[in-house]
Parts: C-alpha cells; structure tokens; sequence
C-alpha cells in the first residue's frame, strides 16, 4: 500500500487542549515515512476496528487517526491505556509530529 | 470548668477533633470540653466515641505509597523505585510523585476523615515517567500516572514541564480516584465537569494546606508550574478568573467560562469536560473567598461531604448548587452564613440554588463561627 496522507488529531488531557495535524506523505523526511509505513503495516492499520476505546479515563488523551492510501482510507480512536502496546510508537511519532507543529 | 464550656450548639464533632488533636494547649482543652458536651446533649455517643478513636488512634493500614517508574515506556505500573518509608532518591519527579500523594492523603485523613482514595487505607500507586514527550497525567481506574512534559523536544520548543512539578495536579489525579469510589460521576457533559472541578477544587485545597494559605492568599491557580518560559501564561486554569490562565500565539488562549451565560457546547473532551469545570470551580472560589480563612475548614468541608453523601453518576451542575446548599445547611446551619456563601458562589457562576427556599437563622446559624473565633482560630470577619 502506498500512503498518501495521515490526519492526527488529540483531544482530551489533563489540559483540555486539542492538538491536530494534517501530513502529506510526500511532505515528510523518508526516515520518518518509512518508519512511519512500517509502523502501519505492522498494525495492519486497515483492519483495526475504528474504535479502539474503553470508557473514557478522566485526563487521558483521545487520539483519532486517519490514513489514506492510494486504495483505501481508515479512522481509528483511540486512548492512551486503550491503545495496543503495538502502536505506541505510531502515537509517539505523530503526536510529536502534532507538538512540533502546534498552531492557533 | 473552661468557661467557655456552656456552648452548647452543635458543631461537627470532626471540626473540634481537629482542634482537639492539633491545636495549642488551651485551644484543646476547650474543644475537648466542648465535644464531651455537645455530645452529651445532643445524647450523642456516637460523637464521643469517633472523638476517643481519632484522638488515640494510630494509623493503622494508613498512607502506603509505591511510585513507579515507565523508564519512558506505555506499560504500567513499571518498576517499583520508592516505597512507603524510604528514603528520597535522585530522581526528582519520584520524590514529588511520593510527597504529593503523601500530603493529598494528609488533606484527605487529617481534615476529613478519609483514610486514602477508597476511604480504607488503599495503597496509593504512582508511575512517573510515562512514555516519551507525554504532556499529561491521568488516573487510569487504579492509579496516577505522569508524563515529563515535552522533553524529547528542543528547549526552545518546549511547552511543559514535567506534571508532577505541581502539586495541585497530583492532588487533582488523586481525587479522580475519590470521585471513582465515591459520586462515581460520569465522565462526560455536565457530570464529568463535575468531576474535573472536584478534582480541581481539592487539588488547590492540598496546595493550599501544604502552604497554609488563606482563600484570600491563595492564587487558586490549576498546574502553576507545568507552562515552560517559552509559554505566556500561569497555568493551566484559574479557578478565581477561569479564562485567564494563559494566552499564547502557539497554545492559544484559556477557553474556561465562569458564568453559565458562557456555557461551551462541544463534543470534545468528553463534552468539553476541562473546559465548563471553570463554572463549578468558580463557584467554589466564590464561596471560599466569601467564607474568609481556610479554604478547606468550611467550603472545602461542605464540597467534600457533597461529593461523598449526595452526587450521583447523573449530577449536574443545578444538582451540585442544590446539593452543597443543603449540605451547608446540614453541617452549619439553616440560613448559616455558610449556606449564604454557597448560595452566592452559585450564583455568581450564574446558578439560583432551588429547593432550599429562603430560611430563618436557626440557633445554629454561625454557632460554629462564634466557637471558631472564640478558639482564635476563625477569620477576622471581612468588612
Ligand atoms: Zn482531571
């Protein structure tokens, strides 16, 4: 599969602020894309349920994913103590790809 | 015989306990005389004998603590790095995560009788350093959870520190796990900004016992510590100016409402639950501020009360005015000044307590302020 774009999006936390980015592919370093399509192939993203959430936990944060390819695009939610151990790294990339890139 | 020993109002027997166990030498002498005879007249045994058990007890299955340390990984608890009774290590975050809960718990048991989050001496869990650039801490159902802040980013880059740099927020994780054993409010809507602002109120009300501040000295603000230098703000929320707390070109500008009028609809954060949390805890600011003293001896006693004995999963912000009204009621007096207090804390967030209808001072109303100020302990009356 080829990924074209992912949209991150964090809500919820401790503060209460929302964090979001929109990322084309094509815009990222091909370190950061690579490991990025790994990532989601190890997750065979496609095929995770769209919700990955229990009840919510007071101050975690809600994470909402989607990615496009050229065939299909899939959203997942999801939270910090509800996501599979295997996606943290996933989670960690691109909300620091979100911090770095905060705007108002 | 003290001859102060003829009141016989009714005052909460924990009040005097306090007194009784923690205040000068004459101080507790009065209070002891006045527990053993309001007790007796109001054929209250029951009060002397949580009196004889709170004065000799010695804590047993008290503060237990454990913190943890994630090594910056997602599984939880981690690996044990300060138990109960140990000595401060290097790491800085554990030592505050270990004297947080250590004085949350102090707050909680000292002033309300609570021994610890189930009310039964439940060990207190801390993980710190969770995962990698985690700005957050959340209580997970179990226990308390910290992230470093955005470490993994430039110094130029970062906007927070380390969560456990302020101890309101501990105290804050710490009552979510209250509020999960006890009100057990949802966390979503009006119910679950009942359930941040209880965690906010008590986590001013830990910081301001650690530094013995008045409501009037407090700055009642919510993570004072967390923002960088690279940010322009004090925190992350004002309970005395919810929407004041920061305004930044990059985190953008506090969004918390004080007044109903300003009520945010949003799907969200659970319905905007960090957001309308400014109403209630402006709510309790006011009445704190209009009580004088100590924020925890009165407002902070009705609120706690409130939560434990009245609120329900449903319980929304109407309900909590009506319910910390009756309460004040209950603990101080019909058409107490204390009840007047609550009633114009609600109103100024833009919330007419109903169901209590207007009432007469009782007897009792300012019974216990009268005994306060005779012990030296009460406030000097606000002009
Ligand atoms: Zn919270």
């Amino acid at each position: 599969m080829d990924v074209e774009r992912i949209k991150f999006e964090r809500t919820g936390g401790f503060a209460g602020m929302r964090i979001a980015t929109d990322l084309k592919f094509a815009d990222l370093s091909d370190e950061q894309a690579s490991r990025i399509s790994e990532l989601l192939d190890d997750l065979d993203f496609g095929e995770l349920p769209e919700e990955l959430l229990e009840e919510s936990m007071p101050d975690q944060f809600t994470y909402v994913i989607t990615v496009e390819t050229d065939d299909w695009e899939h959203t997942v939610t999801t939270g910090d103590a509800s996501a599979p151990e295997k996606m943290q790294e996933l989670l960690h990339l691109l909300d620091r790809l979100a911090r770095t890139k905060r705007k108002h | 015989m003290h001859k102060y020993s003829h009141i016989n109002c009714f005052v909460p027997p924990h009040i005097l306990k306090n007194i009784a166990t923690k205040g000068t030498e004459s101080q507790r002498s009065l209070a002891i005389d006045t527990i053993k005879v309001s007790a007796r007249m109001s054929g209250q045994r029951q009060a002397l004998a949580e009196f004889a058990a709170a004065t000799f007890r010695v804590a047993v299955g008290g503060k237990d603590r454990i913190v943890y340390d994630a090594r910056n990984g997602s599984s939880l608890p981690g690996t044990a790095v300060r138990r109960e009774g140990e000595a401060a290590v290097s790491d800085v975050a554990v030592n505050e995560a270990y004297d947080g809960s250590g004085i949350t718990y102090d707050l909680f048991n000292d002033m309300y009788q609570r021994n610890s989050i189930d009310g039964n001496g439940m060990r207190l869990d801390s993980t710190v350093h969770y995962r990698q650039g985690y700005d957050n801490a959340f209580w997970d159902g179990e226990q308390m959870v910290y992230g470093d802040g955005d470490e993994d980013l430039p110094a130029s880059e970062r906007l927070f520190n380390r969560f456990t740099a302020a101890l309101d927020v501990i105290a804050h994780e710490l009552t979510h796990g209250v509020t999960q054993f006890e009100a057990k409010l949802m966390y979503s809507q009006q119910p679950g900004a009942l359930n941040e602002s209880m965690s906010d109120v008590f986590g001013s009300l830990v910081k301001q016992y650690k530094l013995q501040q008045t409501a009037a000295e407090a700055d009642w603000i919510i993570g004072q510590g967390l923002l960088t230098e690279n940010v322009n703000g004090v925190g992350i929320r004002s309970m005395k100016a919810p929407g004041t707390a920061y305004d930044d070109p990059v985190l953008g500008k506090d969004p918390q409402p004080a007044h109903m009028k300003d009520y945010v609809n949003t799907i969200s954060d659970n319905g905007g639950v960090h957001i309308n949390s400014g109403i209630p805890n402006y709510a309790f600011y006011v009445t704190a501020v209009e009580l004088g003293g100590y924020a925890w001896e009165k407002a902070g006693r009705i609120w706690y009360i409130t939560l434990k004995d009245k609120l329900t999963t449903n319980s929304n912000f109407q309900d909590c005015a009506n319910l910390t009204y009756s309460v004040a009621g209950e603990l101080f007096g019909a058409g107490s000044i204390e009840q007047q207090a609550v009633q114009k804390g609600w109103l100024e967030a833009g919330l007419t307590v109903e169901g209590g209808g207007t009432t007469t001072p009782s007897d009792n109303g300012g019974c216990l302020e009268a005994l306060l100020r005779l012990l030296g302990v009460a406030p000097v009356k606000r002009s």
